[in-house]
């Protein structure tokens, strides 16, 4: 028998109480009732295998019990037992030894890379000792992830803050449709572990940003860069250079793809090929673009390829090399890339030697404004109450014909945005206009160009066929 | 969201200004309602680590239990710990996370050139894999 001091944080868990009374006769007996009557609390200072947790330290009055007889220390009814978190910290890691052996068990597993000279168990074990960090658990990192956990990657940090949604799954094949709302890291994190238990997995809930990039890279070897977005592209290649980290780089967008390394010492970086990013809104995202379901698989295997290459320190790289990949025509192409000497972060004289705002170097405003209701707009519930009335107007669907066989809005005339300039005759500039698309940025552009072209009744139908679904007919399908 | 008041804010500061350029530690102790925390008092306490301090500390179990019983008897709950890096933003790192705890709220102060730059709160997991960034409140001046 022995009091218990319950944490403040604890209590929760505890029927607030701040302290309770258990049977036993030892530490462990006494710690073990508290954990059978309050199984929530059990969870918070006991590990899935039942150990205290590496960070609860118990104290028997004032006496740490690990100096004492551990969970074997006799209490008695006059005892307190103080449940004290050990804390500890600092701004930098420290690094821990490499291991020089595998197990029974991975050399089973790894049995079909260790016949092979170029891995043998020299190479495996260069496996189990990288550090390997992905950024993005999205179409590049699915593949990526599940074959360096496969190959036996030590330990994969992967950094992703978004969630399964549906229209991930036609490629993103490390998450099932019942992850569909799951955190894509915790979804990653169970297929990788399921592949391999022997990979350690560090998750990074959070969008790599100039404030954290320098410190979650460093604790890796390399980087696979798995983003869809051209400032964490131009962040991670920064990174990578001042970290001296090698930066294996992909990209696709609809039936292509590219892949190389970047950031290798003496190799090209990503500003060597880019100096300037694009415009906004100039190269489309697989978002608006589209990806064929299978481009991310072949693209990020080669990553995943040069990375364990990178490892094991075989074959011939791609440094220097850029990958073109053409899944039409079913081609592979190479472009030389040479270092600049001029650029102004990997070159001979840089001036870029700490991490910028890299949404402000893209163009795009730090926080996008929540697009207001401009004049002009029409909601898709007044368009509706408008038909139902029987009123006359010409309503303009600007979409892609592809787009239009996925769904349509009843009464509306399919003029894609491209055709508009010479099929305005088929419109009559004195009736009024509603123009929609699929979220409301290419028909604003219609209404744009139909203002100049004379029109005067125009109106914008806000959010598009998208916003149609949400408030006026959810049979649509969204796509 | 943990919200810290002035006389609380300026013990922490102080603290991590006057151990500049070693990392500071220290609780702090107020009250909760819900998922609000009000920080009333720091208390600063001695960085233990056993070697350079630059860009590390360690809290001594016995002075986090005795900080624990001071606010049990006046009524008030510990509620976070505090830690400096000097000369360096204030993240999370990988060696607060290895060594943190899911029970508090974890405010990291950077102090940049002897002075306090900008704070974050952070709130650690139970596997010690992933910390997440808490609303934190404290008096500018």
């Amino acid at each position: 028998m022995a009091k218990i001091l319950i944490p403040t944080p604890l209590r929760q868990f505890a029927d607030k109480h701040d302290a309770l009374e258990f049977q036993g006769t030892t530490v462990g007996e006494v710690l073990s009732s508290l954990a059978a009557q309050y199984p929530e609390l059990g969870r918070q200072i006991f590990n899935d295998r039942g150990k205290l947790r590496s960070f609860v330290n118990v104290y028997l009055n004032d006496e740490d019990i690990r100096y004492l007889k551990k969970d074997a220390t006799p209490v008695e009814g006059t005892d307190t037992l103080s449940i004290v978190p050990s804390i500890a910290g600092g701004s930098t890691s420290i690094a821990e030894p490499p291991v020089t052996t595998l197990s029974k068990d991975e050399i089973l597993r790894y049995s079909r890379h260790l016949i092979m000279p170029e891995v043998g168990m020299e190479g495996q074990i260069k496996l189990k000792n990288a550090k390997v960090l992905l950024v993005g658990a999205g179409g590049l990192g699915a593949p990526l992830g599940l074959y360096l956990a496969a190959a036996g990657v030590g330990r994969i940090g992967v950094v992703d803050f978004d969630v399964v949604d549906f229209t991930n799954l036609q490629r993103q094949v490390i998450h099932g449709t019942k992850d569909v709302g799951r955190k894509k890291l915790d979804s990653a994190r169970d297929s990788m572990r399921d592949i391999n238990p022997n990979v350690q997995i560090d998750g990074y809930d959070v969008a790599l940003s100039s404030e954290n990039a320098l410190e979650i890279i460093s604790a890796y070897d390399m980087v696979v860069d798995g983003t869809d977005n051209f400032p964490t592209r131009y962040l991670v290649n920064d990174a990578c250079v001042i970290l001296k980290k090698p930066n294996v780089y992909g990209s696709i967008f609809r039936f292509e793809g590219q892949a190389t390394v970047f950031a290798y010492p003496g190799g090209p970086c990503y500003r060597c090929l880019y100096p300037e990013p694009p415009p906004p809104g100039l190269v489309p995202s697989c978002a608006e673009g589209g990806v064929l379901g299978i481009l991310p698989g072949i693209i990020g295997l080669v990553q995943a390829t040069e990375a364990v290459k990178l490892i094991l320190g075989v074959g011939e790289s791609l440094v220097g090399r850029l990958m073109l990949y053409d899944a039409l025509a079913m081609k592979f192409r190479e472009l030389k890339l040479r270092r600049n000497p001029e650029c102004p972060v990997c070159g001979d004289h840089p001036t870029i030697t700490k991490l910028i705002d890299y949404q402000e170097f893209c163009g795009i405003p730090q926080h996008a404004p929540e697009p207001s209701f401009v004049e002009g707009d029409i909601t898709p519930q007044e368009v509706k109450a408008r038909l139902d009335r029987g009123e006359k107007f010409q309503f303009i669907d600007v979409r892609e014909p592809h787009e239009y066989q996925i769904c349509s809005i009843p009464g509306t005339r399919l003029i894609p945005l491209g055709e508009l300039p010479k099929r305005l005759n088929e419109l009559d500039p004195n009736i009024e206009l509603v123009a929609h698309c699929k979220s409301g940025m290419r028909s604003a552009k219609a209404i744009e160009l139909l203002k100049q072209s004379g029109f005067k009744k125009l109106r914008n139908m806000k959010g598009g066929i998208l916003a149609w679904s949400d408030q006026v007919d959810p049979s649509v399908p969204k796509y | 969201m943990i919200k810290i008041n002035s006389d609380a804010w300026d013990t922490m500061v102080g603290h991590a200004q006057s151990t500049f350029p070693e990392e500071c530690c220290g609780v702090m102790v107020g009250t909760i309602d819900g998922a609000a925390k009000f920080v009333t008092t720091a208390i600063a306490l001695e960085n233990a680590y056993q070697g350079k301090q630059e860009d590390r500390y360690e809290i001594r179990p016995e002075d986090l239990l005795a900080a624990d019983k001071n606010a049990r008897a006046q009524g008030l709950d510990l509620i976070g710990i505090f830690h400096s890096h000097p000369d360096c933003d204030a993240y999370f790192s990988k060696t607060d996370l290895e060594n943190s705890c899911p029970w508090y709220s974890f405010v990291v102060l950077s102090i940049k050139g002897g002075k306090f730059d900008h704070a974050n709160s952070f709130l650690p997991n139970a596997d010690q894999t992933v910390a997440e960034k808490e609303e934190l409140i404290w008096p500018k001046s």
